[in-house]
């Protein structure tokens, strides 16, 4: 069953009762809300998920609320819980679905560790895959956003799973995280692409999320091995540059992006070790979409 | 069930996981995340020979955690040894507390657990000698507050903790086990007095084994907050029980009368009624006869028994209710036995009045 299989008024019910769970990837997460808007933002974006509405197991257990006493009338505010505790401070009532969304990558990044989590997006084809780490403002989740309109299998735009055992990469396909002019940017990219409204005036500007594609929804989980990591830059206006990096500086940008990598000792360095050792390296700045996209197949023309 | 009782029971039976229900499993992982003991139970699912039996949705969770608390331990060694060849060699050795001395035994509670901080315990008059010198080796003080170093050097029994500049790890320097303002006073004297030198070729040394369990008893029972207490409460459970295993019955009279003369009987009283309803701890009929008179008075008993009980359960529960009361009913309690009421009075106005900065 998908999310997309429950009708609106039921989702209503189980979202309250907090019945609901949502399968993206490797992780289970169950959602508790009555905030309206936050449902239809859940079915527009997870639409094609797996889910499940009987009693089961979840690995994440979320709800998410509206601020009790005088903050129900004067301005607003919505309250995180992850295993029944508050995690966030309040945020505006208009950003309860961001929050969501953050909300549920804070779980992953402090609440697995089963995984290495990288802070990178990524992306799947014939079965190996694009790593692209970088911090926030790269441009990584607009490139992440406009691969996956081409075609390329979504894996995460935010949070790049790498299993303990063996150089594996999943992630859980959730909806791509869009700020500001990259809103614009995709829409345009694609005439596709499905956003939510965008929700302006939150610590990270405007936001708004792009749904997965039905394939990435329901592949969720599903591995590929190693194939091209890239540090994506945006830069207006800037000719397409793309350089091989060295090894060393695959192996260090990986390890500067992964949240648990102190934790998980010498099993998180020999599975990083593994995914450089069978990777290809570079360096791309960028400023047009295309022509960064039709380099970067060209890099994976082989597979 | 919910998460805080499967957990429970997890850690008596570790084969009840496999009784568990797909939700129940999901409320256990949220209980055992949050107490820090997802370790702990691979650990006991792999000596039970249930590791390949475990739905492997909680299985990889387990699993993630040992992992992470192999880690944990490998960096507490590191540290350790370390430690002892630092300026701090010019000091007499001192005992390590808690899981220091939990990894130099290789105690049954060790594997699995994860360790915040390295806890070492020099007699006062040394505590600030062995503070300088790690100075010396890139330690700094972590409260630059003039009244909360005040608060740690003249009220409680550990000087402010030391964080290292470079790796972060912290370290906490006590002189006693309890605070000096604590209800009951301990004599240190009696713990050195007893205490082991840990096996070669660790420079340290372990408090005896009654003292260990005493340590621990006090740490429970004397705190505020009893966010993961369930944790301390098992190793005063796996404590006893392997002590009594390969030492005999005799090591429980000998608790009893060790906790008689530091005079914490009352404390240990209670921690062994919890352990016993909570953790199934077993001990000898006769064990409980001297412990009697320190029991609660017969009024309150069933209360203060209710409020342990509900203060060891994490935010995986049924009872919400109940266990916020517990946990603000123990906030207070462990704020009245560490200080005496006019400076506790003076200490909790001072910290309403400072704001603390986010």
């Amino acid at each position: 069953m998908t999310l997309d299989d429950i009708p609106a008024e039921q989702l209503e019910v189980h979202l309250h009762r907090g019945d609901l769970v949502i399968q993206t990837g490797p992780f289970r997460a169950r959602i508790r809300c009555r905030i309206p808007r936050v449902k239809a933002d859940l079915k527009l974006m997870y639409g094609h998920f797996p889910c499940d509405i009987s009693p089961s197991f979840a690995d994440f257990d979320i709800s998410l609320s509206k601020a009790p006493y005088l903050r129900r009338w004067y301005k607003p505010q919505v309250l995180f819980f992850a295993d029944r505790q508050c995690i966030f401070k309040p945020l505006p009532l208009s950003q309860a679905f961001p929050m969501l969304e953050w909300g549920l990558n804070w779980c992953i990044a402090n609440q697995t560790t089963h995984h290495l989590i990288l802070h990178a997006a990524s992306l799947e084809r014939h079965g190996r895959s694009l790593i692209m780490p970088a911090p926030p403002g790269s441009g990584k989740s607009t490139l992440c956003a406009a691969l996956s309109c081409r075609g390329w299998r979504l894996l995460s735009d935010e949070t790049t799973l790498l299993e303990l055992d063996a150089a594996k990469i999943s992630g859980p396909a959730r909806p791509i995280s869009l700020k500001n002019e990259s809103v614009q940017v995709i829409q345009e990219f694609s005439k596709d692409a499905v956003l939510t409204p965008p929700v302006h005036d939150t610590i990270k500007g405007s936001v708004a999320h792009m749904r997965p594609s039905r394939d990435s929804a329901q592949s969720a989980g599903v591995t590929a091995s190693p194939g091209l990591v890239i540090f994506p830059r945006f830069q207006k206006g800037a000719p397409l540059q793309i350089t091989p990096t060295p090894r060393s500086a695959v192996f260090a940008g990986l390890v500067r992006n992964a949240f648990n990598f102190t934790a998980l000792g010498r099993t998180a360095f020999h599975r990083i070790a593994d995914v450089v050792s069978q990777s290809e390296g570079y360096d791309i700045i960028y400023s047009d979409l295309d022509e960064v996209i039709a380099q970067i197949e060209e890099l994976a023309h082989g597979w | 069930m919910d998460g805080s009782a499967a957990l429970r029971e997890a850690l008596t039976h570790p084969e009840s996981i496999l009784q568990r229900t797909g939700e129940e499993l999901g409320q256990l992982l949220a209980a055992a995340r949050e107490a820090g003991m997802l370790g702990t139970l691979w650990h006991l699912a792999q000596i039970h020979d249930i590791d390949e039996t475990i739905p492997e949705a909680l299985a990889r969770h387990l699993r993630g955690g040992f992992i992470r608390s192999e880690h944990n331990t490998e960096a507490l060694r590191w540290e350790l040894e370390t430690l002892q060849n630092t300026l701090l060699n010019k000091l007499p050795a001192p005992i390590a507390l808690k899981g220091s001395a939990y990894l130099l035994r290789q105690l049954p509670n060790a594997p699995g657990r994860i360790s915040q901080d390295i806890d070492l315990m020099y007699p006062s008059s040394q505590v600030e000698a062995a503070e300088e010198l790690l100075q010396f080796e890139g330690w700094t003080t972590t409260h630059h507050d003039d009244y909360d170093q005040r608060y740690y050097r003249e009220w409680m029994h550990e000087l402010p903790p030391l964080q290292h500049k470079v790796r972060g790890t912290t370290i906490d320097l006590h002189h006693n086990i309890l605070p000096r303002t604590f209800k009951v006073r301990i004599n240190p004297q009696r713990l050195w007095e007893h205490s082991l030198p840990a096996p070669l070729p660790w420079r340290y040394r372990l408090l005896c084994d009654e003292h260990m369990v005493l340590h621990c008893v006090c740490h429970l029972f004397s705190e505020t907050d009893w966010a993961r207490s369930i944790r301390d409460l098992y190793d005063i459970k796996v404590l006893i029980e392997h002590f009594q295993q390969t030492e005999g019955d005799g090591f429980i009279d000998r608790l009893i009368h060790e906790a008689e003369a530091l005079g914490l009987s009352w404390i240990l009283e209670r921690a062994l009624t919890l352990a016993a309803s909570a953790l199934h701890l077993a001990l000898p009929e006769r064990a409980w006869q001297p412990l009697k008179p320190h029991q609660p008075s017969a009024i309150t008993r069933p209360l203060e028994r209710s409020i342990y009980l509900h203060g060891i359960n994490t935010h995986a529960t049924d009872s919400p209710a109940r266990d916020t009361f517990a946990q603000a009913a123990l906030f207070v309690r462990g704020h009245y036995l560490k200080m005496p009421l006019p400076l506790l009075v003076k200490h909790l106005t001072h910290k309403a009045l400072t704001k603390t900065p986010d």
